[in-house]
């Protein structure tokens, strides 16, 4: 008789642990197909997973690793909407703050870099997250990498460590850059000297030969009265070069720079252990 | 005796708030314990294609239709490629909608918006004109489609009262206006313009619309040319040469200008066209009638 009371709660319970059972193995499923970086379907799993995990036990992890398949297929608008849910569908501080980060990771990779320093602060100043600064500086860091600005950068990963390997890239990165305005105002001076600045040898020499011919021109056509004529070769031929000259000077400088900090970013992309975007 | 039935009671009541709180909603969407069985997958199928992620509901019909076949389903299948752009494969999952099926006029249009949309203008007049597959609830629909690949080709336009019978009233003078514009299109002639050039500099730029660089180019021709006169007369050898082929270099370039300018006048004239009937019908949604598939 007692045995038979017990039945329906046996059967009741069975049918519940099968079913908890069927979700954690979809949910095994989902993450093996993961790590095997089969992203699409795994976002097809998780969300198989969301839409019959009533009980929504998964929710906050799925959408979590939603995100991140989308983040690893370069979806960053796709991932951070699914990191967002998974903010709000959390509740252990830890993981709200993962979220968060992401968050702010998908915007540096996005080169949304005013949101990403907006989130940045938004966390910095969030009392839960208090012994969590340093990471926080991490990602302002890197933003400010992603947005070119190696000297914001080198200031933010001080904050963690004054001998951070990142602060020290960053200022030598910094210190090697060529100043555009000094390239301009040399080349104002000395026709070509802004181009020989930045490297560009070969370039800087022709554009000071062609000023001083244009020179001679305009300067010979003054000295013989011909004003006129002085005036035209002045307008068409030395002012046309002296103006390329700085063009180029500021050219140069620019492109100079975006070597140095591509030369910067490859090391961080090929060289540099720790985590990045 | 009371007691026992008490405790049956109690008992009783326990199971039932078992039934009804404990987790009972694992037992109700997992009815069948596993999520990859048809039905499941046609639910989860059918929520995926609400939230228009056609690619993922596609798979999921598509294991579906594996083993049972459904009209409807068969349809969104097809639905989901026509929606994610891969409109040969939507025509193709078409075909079989096309006799004993409720939603056959319906195949057909959308079979017939595939390649609409494919771009396959001659698979089209094909169809068209045999009335292969053709919907008859929906003749107009498919006369319009007709009309606008005529209006985007540039085969002969048939007269525009038959080509626009099947649209409203309300758009007859605008698509009036996109035939005359295609049909005798205000072209210029690369060869006036280069004899206008070669006659006064710069004229020939005039004559295609751009006065600004027509203008420039007259004076610096006219003002290379003549301080290659004064050097020369003022006994300045090198710069008279160098004014000299300054002022051949303007000229020249007036002239290829302006018949270069010709014809990209004449290329815009034709894009400028293609894109604002494009953009007519893009916003009017192709006068396509709104069916909730």
């Amino acid at each position: 008789m007692k045995l038979k009371i017990f039945v329906p709660f046996i059967v009741l319970f069975s049918v519940n642990t099968s079913s908890a059972q069927n979700l954690k193995s979809q949910f095994d499923l989902a993450n093996n197909l993961f790590k095997e970086n089969h992203f699409f379907d795994a976002i097809t799993e998780y969300k198989r997973l969301l839409f019959f995990d009533s009980a929504k036990y998964y929710l906050a992890d799925a959408y979590y690793k939603i995100g991140e398949c989308y983040k690893a297929g370069t979806k960053f608008d796709d991932a951070i909407k699914y990191f967002s849910l998974a903010e709000i569908n959390s509740i252990d501080v830890q993981k709200i703050f993962d979220c968060k980060i992401q968050i702010i990771r998908n915007n540096i990779l996005r080169r949304t870099t005013d949101r990403a320093l907006q989130l940045c602060e938004k966390t910095f100043n969030d009392e839960r997250f208090n012994i969590k600064r340093d990471t926080v500086n991490y990602w302002r860091g890197w933003a400010y990498i992603f947005a070119d600005d190696f000297e914001s950068a080198a200031l933010h990963f001080a904050k963690i460590n004054h001998n951070h390997e990142l602060k020290i890239l960053c200022e030598q990165t910094d210190n090697a850059k060529l100043s555009v305005t000094f390239a301009k105002v040399i080349s104002y001076i000395l026709p070509g000297s802004g181009s020989i600045y930045s490297g560009n040898f070969f370039s800087g020499l022709l554009s000071l030969t062609w000023n001083v011919f244009a020179g001679y021109l305009t300067i010979n056509s003054f000295l013989q009265n011909r004003i006129f004529d002085g005036f035209v070769s002045g307008e068409l031929l030395w002012l046309r070069f002296y103006r390329g000259s700085i063009q180029n000077a500021e050219k140069f400088t620019i492109e100079k720079n975006l070597d140095i900090s591509n030369k910067a970013l490859r090391y961080l992309q090929n060289e540099y252990k720790g985590i990045k975007p | 005796m009371l007691h026992k039935l008490q405790s049956k009671i109690v008992i009783l009541l326990v199971l039932v708030y078992f039934i009804f709180l404990n987790d009972f909603t694992y037992c109700q969407s997992t009815n069948s314990n596993n999520l990859f069985s048809p039905e499941n997958r046609l639910r989860f199928g059918n929520s995926l294609y609400i939230e228009n992620d056609y690619l993922r509901a596609a798979n999921e019909f598509k294991e579906y239709l594996k083993i049972n076949f459904n009209d409807t389903v068969q349809f969104k299948f097809a639905n989901c490629f026509f929606k994610i752009g891969r409109f040969q494969e939507a025509a193709d999952n078409l075909k079989s909608l096309f006799f004993s099926s409720s939603l056959s006029e319906e195949a057909k249009l959308l079979y017939y918006e595939s390649i609409f949309f494919h771009k396959d203008i001659k698979s089209f007049r094909e169809l068209f004109s045999q009335k292969k597959y053709y919907p008859l609830k929906y003749d107009f629909v498919i006369e319009r489609m007709n009309s606008i690949l005529l209006l985007y080709d540039d085969s002969t336009l048939p007269a525009p009262n038959l080509l626009f019978k099947s649209f409203p009233d309300t758009v007859q003078s605008q698509l009036n206006n996109f035939y005359l514009r295609k049909k005798f299109p205000q072209n210029k002639s690369a060869v006036t313009a280069a004899l206008l050039s070669t006659i006064v500099p710069g004229a020939g730029k005039i004559y295609t619309g751009e006065i600004g660089d027509g203008i420039t180019a007259f004076f610096t021709t006219l003002l290379s040319a003549y301080l290659a006169y004064d050097n020369f007369k003022s006994d300045h050898q090198f710069k008279g040469w160098l004014f000299t082929g300054l002022a051949a270099f303007f000229y020249g370039g007036s002239i290829y200008g302006s018949a270069a300018s010709a014809q990209i006048y004449n290329a815009a004239l034709r894009f400028n066209l293609d894109k604002e009937i494009k953009l007519f019908f893009e916003q009017r949604n192709y006068f396509l009638p709104e069916i909730d598939y």
